[in-house]
C-alpha cells in the first residue's frame, strides 16, 4: 500500500472551508450528547472527599473509623491506602494521590469516601477527624521565595525534564520553593551598550478559574491488576502513562475513555478526580465508582498562573527595539501540575511579536500555599503579552510614538524566524495589527473627551513541542467511513473539522464519516488535545490515513476493472474513471473479496522533526497570533470602563470550518475580556474569596459589547494540511493589553494589573493627573 | 445531585408527584429534598437536562415549568406537581425533525461544548413564546440569565434571532397551508 499526502487543497475545495453545521450539532442541540457526567455503571458508587481547611499543616492523626463502618460506605481512603502509589505531575511528580505527612493549600484532598449514594458520601466525611498541626503558610511569590519562607516541600519531588535546544535550559527546584525554572538567552549583552533608552516596568497578571461547565468527573472500575476509566480529560494517553505510573501497573492494563468534554479549557490535563475514583472502585471490590466534583471542588481543583513580571527594554531614540530583558514569577500555587510547561512558554514568548538583537529571559514557578495552577488558555503566552504589550504602550506615552506605529516599525516580518533555530512567522503580523485598527477606525478618530482606543498583538508557538500524532480512517464496503484518532472533542469543533478533511479526501459526503468513541485500547496514540494542535499535527496524521485509504480503494478498483490506475479517482464511493464512466464500489468490493466484503483502513503519522538548533526541541508547528482593537469610554469620577467596541482576528491560514474558527476567536476574546475587566479569584491572606458559582463573575452576554466583532483571515501560510494553522487561544492574547492601552488613552490611566477594575481604573486617572500636574509645574 | 440508592434508608420517598413532560404524564415519588433535576435526569432518564453548578447560577439545567423558565437544579420535585415540564428531549417533532430553535443554534453555531446549549434552547423556546419577535437587547438580556463559556454569547445572540426567523417562517407556512 503505497501512499503520498498532498499538502494543497484541491482546487476547489466542496468541503473544507464550507460554512456548514458542525457534526455534532445533532446531538448536542437535541440533548443527545454524552458527556463523563452522564455515565451510568450498573453497581455505580458515589465518591466524595475531605479537604484540607488549613493551607498549611502536619497531618498529626486521621481516625476514619466511624466512617468505615457507616451502611452504605464501601472503601475510604487516607493516606494508609496508598501506601506504594506513586505522586503525580507534568515534569515534577509532587501531588500525592491524598495528602500524606502534610496538607499544602485549602482544599487540599486528605480522604476520599466511597458509597452507595452521595449522601452517605458525605455523611461518612463528616465522620472522619484528622488532627493537624498548623505550619506557617505562604502565599506570595516573593515572600515564597525568602530562605526564611517555610519550604512547601522539604524533600524535593522527583523530576524529569526536556533537554532543550540553543539558547534555552530549565531545571527543577533552583531556589527556595521554587519548583521549576526556565531560562532563554540569545544575542549579546552588548547590546545594551547602544541602546539609547532603557525602561523597566513591573506587570501584574490576575488569577482566573476555568469555568468549564461540565465539572472534574471520572467514573472508574478498577482491581488490582486492571483500570478502566471514563473520564473528561483533554489527554487520554499521557492520562494512560500517567494513571499506570502512578498505580504501577502496565500501561496495558489501563484503559481509558474519553466522552465529550463539557469544555476544558486546559484544566482537564493531568488526573484529578481519576485516581481516586480508582483506588475506591480497587477497595469496593471492583464496583464502578464515580467522582464528580462540584464547582465548588473545581474552584480548590486548578487555577490559571498568577504572575508577576518585570520587564527591562532597551530602544534606540528612533523607536528601534534592541534589547529586552525579563524576569518572571507565576504563582504555582502548592503542586507544581503543569507549572514547568507554563513556565517554558512564559519566559520563551516574552519577546512578542517584534525584533530584538538581545534577549534574556528567566521564568520561575514559585510554589505557594494556594490551589495549584496548571495549563489555561493562552499558556504562558496570556502572562506574558499582558506585560510585554503594556510596556510598548508603556514606552510609546514617555517617547511620544504612536503605540500603533511604534508596533508596526518592530513587528516581525512574514517569513522572518522568531528567534535563531525557531520557525518563521507565518502571518503577516502588520497587516493584521492594520485590518483591527482599521475595524474600529483608529486612524481616523475624531477625539473625544473619556474614549480612547487601543490596538494589541499576541502571539504563540503553536502545535505544541516534540508531539507526534497518528490517526487511523477505515471504509466499509458500503462506503461508510470511521475516523478513529484521540483528538478529544471539548467544545473547538476539532471532530468535525477532522471529519471534513477526511470526507474531503474521499470525495464523501461529511455525514458519512464517524468519529469513532476514544478508547486507548484501540484508538491510534496522541499527545492530547492542547496547545491548539488539532488540526496542524493531528489533521496532517488524518490526512495520511485518509489519502493511504483512498490509495489503497484506488490500486483494488484499478486491478479489479483493469483500468489505469492514474485515470480513475473516487467520487461519492463510486469509481470515475477518464471517460466520466461510473462504477459503483461495493459489488466490485464484494466480488473481489467475497463474504461480507472488506475494510479499507489506513494508518497516518505526523510529527515535527527535532532539531537542537531549535530552543524548545523542535520548531514550532505555526504561529499562532492573536490581534485585537478596543475602543472604550471611562466615567472618570467611578472608573468605570464602557466597552465600546472590541475587535479580535485570528488567522487560520485556511479555514476548515467557518463557524468553527469564529467561534474559537470571540469565545477567547471573551475569556480575555473577562480578564481584563472584572474576572479574577480574590483571596485574602490565602484564603480564596470567591469560590463559588454565585460570588465568582463570568462574563455573561450583558457584558460584551454591542459592537463585537472577529475577523478570521486566511493568509494561507500555516504549515497544516491545505495551509491550515490551528486556532483557540490567539483570540485571548491580546485583549487585556488592547482596552488597558484605550483606557490609557481615553483618561492617561496607564494601568499594570489586572483585573482594570473601576477602583484601579480611578486609581489610575489620579495618579495619571498627578504625573500630569507634576510635569507642568516642572515645565 | 444528591443521587439517592434504593440501598440507602435514610430518606422517606415522601411525596408523589404528577405532571407532564413533554406532553407525557410522568408519576414519581420523590424524597422532600429530591430537586427537578435529580427527578428529571434520575427518574425520568432525561440526560438532556445538564448540571453545573446547581447554585441557580449558570442555567445549564434550565428547563420550563408552566411555559416559564426554571432552574432545575434549585426547584424542589414536589413543586412541579399538577405542572407542565418542557425538556430538551421534547423540542424536536416525533419524527425528529428539529425546532426552529435547534435548527437555527446548528446553523448559526450557537454552541461548542454544548454543554449549555439544552439550558439555552429552553430559555430561547420561553423568551419566543413570550416574544415572537425580540429586539437584540431583549434577546441579550435573557440570555444573561445563563452562562456559556465557550462561545463568547455573539453566535448565541445571532442563533435566537435566527430561531424566531425561522419560527415565524414556519407559522406562516402553516398558516397558507
Ligand atoms: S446547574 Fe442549575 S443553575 Fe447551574
Ligand atoms: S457551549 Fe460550552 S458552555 Fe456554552
Amino acid at each position: 500500500m503505497t501512499g503520498f499526502v498532498n499538502p494543497c487543497a484541491p482546487e476547489d475545495a466542496p468541503i473544507v472551508g464550507r460554512n456548514s453545521p458542525r457534526l455534532d450539532s445533532t446531538v448536542k442541540v437535541t440533548g443527545r450528547a454524552v458527556y463523563t457526567v452522564d455515565i451510568e455503571k450498573p453497581g455505580m458508587l458515589h465518591a466524595k472527599v475531605l479537604r484540607s481547611p488549613h493551607a498549611h499543616a502536619r497531618i498529626l492523626s486521621i481516625d476514619a473509623a466511624a466512617a468505615r463502618s457507616l451502611p452504605g460506605v464501601t472503601a475510604v481512603v487516607t493516606r494508609e491506602e496508598i501506601t506504594g502509589l506513586n505522586s503525580y505531575g507534568t515534569y515534577v511528580k509532587d501531588q500525592p494521590v491524598v495528602a500524606t505527612e502534610s496538607v499544602r493549600y485549602v482544599g487540599d484532598v486528605v480522604a476520599a469516601v466511597a458509597a452507595v449514594d452521595e449522601r452517605t458520601a458525605f455523611a461518612a466525611l463528616d465522620l472522619i477527624s484528622v488532627q493537624y498541626e498548623q505550619l506557617p503558610a505562604v502565599f506570595d511569590v516573593r515572600a515564597a521565595m525568602e530562605p526564611s519562607a517555610p519550604a512547601i516541600f522539604p524533600d524535593q519531588p522527583f523530576a524529569a525534564y526536556p533537554e532543550y535546544g540553543d539558547g534555552a535550559s530549565g531545571a527543577a527546584h533552583t531556589a527556595h520553593n521554587v519548583s521549576y525554572e526556565f531560562r532563554y538567552e540569545t544575542g549579546e549583552e552588548s547590546v545594551w551598550a547602544d541602546c539609547d533608552y532603557i525602561f523597566e516596568d513591573t506587570f501584574t497578571f490576575s488569577r482566573m478559574n476555568h469555568m468549564h461547565l461540565e465539572p472534574f468527573a471520572t467514573v472508574a472500575e478498577a482491581t488490582a491488576n486492571e483500570i478502566e476509566v471514563w473520564t473528561s480529560t483533554q489527554s487520554p494517553f499521557p492520562m494512560r502513562k500517567e494513571l499506570a505510573r502512578v498505580f504501577g501497573l502496565p500501561e496495558n492494563d489501563v484503559r481509558v475513555n474519553v466522552p465529550l468534554l463539557g469544555g476544558g479549557f486546559g484544566a482537564k490535563n493531568g488526573p484529578k478526580t481519576e485516581a481516586i475514583a480508582i483506588r475506591l472502585s480497587q477497595l469496593s471490590a471492583g464496583r464502578p465508582v464515580r467522582y464528580c466534583m462540584s464547582t465548588e471542588e473545581v474552584f480548590l481543583t486548578l487555577s490559571q498562573h498568577d504572575a508577576i513580571l518585570t520587564v527591562k527594554s532597551g530602544l534606540k531614540a528612533d523607536g528601534e527595539f534592541m534589547a529586552r530583558q525579563s524576569r518572571v514569577l507565576l504563582n504555582g500555587g502548592a503542586y507544581a501540575d503543569a507549572s514547568p510547561l507554563v513556565a517554558e512558554k512564559a519566559g520563551y514568548r516574552m519577546p512578542g511579536a517584534y525584533r530584538w538583537k538581545r534577549i534574556d529571559s528567566v521564568c520561575q514557578a514559585v510554589i505557594t500555599n494556594s490551589v495549584p495552577a496548571g495549563a489555561y488558555r493562552g499558556f504562558g503566552a496570556t502572562q506574558a503579552t499582558w506585560a510585554s504589550e503594556r510596556q510598548v504602550d508603556l514606552i510609546a506615552e514617555r517617547l511620544g510614538f504612536d503605540p500603533l506605529e511604534l508596533r508596526l516599525k518592530n513587528a516581525k516580518e512574514l517569513g522572518e524566524e522568531f528567534v535563531p533555530g525557531e520557525s518563521p512567522i507565518d502571518s503577516d503580523l502588520k497587516h493584521g495589527l492594520n485590518l483591527v485598527a482599521d475595524a474600529i477606525g483608529y486612524r481616523d478618530r475624531t477625539r473625544s473627551s473619556n474614549r480612547g482606543m487601543g490596538v494589541a498583538i499576541g502571539i504563540k508557538d503553536g502545535g505544541g513541542v516534540n508531539k507526534p500524532a497518528q490517526a487511523r480512517v477505515k471504509v466499509t464496503t458500503n462506503g461508510d467511513v470511521f475516523l478513529n484518532c484521540a483528538l478529544v472533542e471539548m467544545g473547538q469543533g476539532g471532530h468535525s473539522a477532522l471529519c471534513q478533511i477526511v470526507a474531503e479526501t474521499l470525495a464523501c459526503d461529511p455525514k458519512r464519516v464517524k468519529y469513532a468513541a476514544i478508547d486507548t485500547d484501540n484508538t491510534p496514540f496522541d499527545q492530547g488535545t492542547n496547545a491548539s494542535s488539532g488540526i496542524a499535527v493531528m489533521g496532517h496524521a488524518v490526512l495520511q490515513a485518509a489519502e493511504r485509504v483512498k490509495c489503497s480503494v484506488l490500486d483494488t478498483a484499478a486491478e479489479h476493472l483493469m483500468l489505469d490506475r492514474q485515470s480513475i479517482r473516487l467520487d461519492n464511493w463510486h469509481i470515475v474513471d477518464a471517460e466520466g464512466t461510473t462504477y459503483e464500489l461495493p459489488p466490485l468490493i464484494m466480488d473481489r473479496f467475497g463474504g461480507t466484503g472488506f475494510e479499507f483502513t489506513a494508518d497516518g503519522y505526523y510529527k515535527v522533526r527535532n532539531s537542537s538548533s531549535a530552543p524548545l526541541e523542535a520548531p514550532c508547528i505555526f504561529w499562532e497570533i492573536g490581534w485585537a482593537a478596543a475602543e472604550v469610554e471611562v466615567d472618570p469620577e467611578t472608573g468605570r470602563v464602557e466597552l465600546l467596541q472590541l475587535v479580535v482576528s485570528g488567522d487560520a491560514g485556511k479555514v476548515v470550518n467557518k463557524l468553527g474558527c469564529r467561534g474559537q476567536d470571540e469565545g477567547a476574546a471573551v475569556f480575555g475580556l473577562a480578564q481584563a475587566l472584572f474576572e479574577e479569584l480574590r483571596y485574602e491572606d490565602g484564603e480564596l474569596l470567591n469560590g463559588e458559582a454565585l460570588l465568582y463573575r463570568v462574563p455573561l452576554a450583558e457584558d460584551i459589547p454591542r459592537l463585537f466583532s472577529s475577523i478570521t483571515q486566511e493568509q494561507g501560510h500555516g504549515a497544516g494540511p491545505f495551509g491550515t494553522k490551528g486556532m483557540g487561544e490567539g483570540g485571548m492574547l491580546p485583549i487585556a493589553p488592547a482596552i488597558a492601552q484605550a483606557i490609557a488613552d481615553a483618561t492617561g490611566a496607564q494601568l499594570t494589573s489586572l483585573p482594570m477594575t473601576p477602583e484601579r481604573v480611578y486609581n489610575g486617572i489620579r495618579a495619571a493627573r498627578l504625573r500630569q500636574g507634576g510635569a507642568d509645574g516642572n515645565a | 445531585m444528591s443521587l439517592e440508592s434504593p440501598e440507602s434508608s435514610e430518606e422517606r420517598f415522601a411525596h408523589k408527584v404528577e405532571f407532564e413532560l413533554n406532553g407525557s404524564p410522568e408519576r414519581h415519588c420523590v424524597p422532600t429534598s429530591a430537586t427537578v433535576l435529580d427527578l428529571l435526569r434520575n427518574s425520568c432518564g432525561k440526560q438532556g437536562v445538564r448540571a453545573s453548578c446547581e447554585r441557580s447560577v449558570c442555567g445549564a439545567c434550565t428547563v420550563l415549568v408552566d411555559d416559564l423558565p426554571v432552574a432545575a437544579c434549585s426547584t424542589f420535585a414536589f413543586d412541579v406537581d399538577g405542572t407542565r415540564v418542557e425538556t430538551v428531549e421534547g423540542l424536536a417533532a416525533q419524527d425528529g425533525t428539529l425546532s426552529a430553535q435547534q435548527q437555527a443554534f446548528r446553523e448559526c453555531g450557537g454552541f461548542q461544548c454544548g454543554f449549555c446549549t439544552s439550558g439555552m434552547l429552553m430559555l430561547t423556546t420561553a423568551l419566543l413564546r413570550q416574544n415572537p419577535q425580540p429586539e437584540r437587547d431583549q434577546i441579550r438580556e435573557w440570555i444573561s440569565s445563563n452562562t456559556c463559556r465557550c462561545t463568547g454569547y455573539e453566535m448565541i445572540l445571532e442563533s435566537v434571532e435566527r430561531a424566531a426567523e425561522l419560527a415565524s417562517a414556519k407559522q406562516q407556512d402553516q398558516v397558507s397551508e
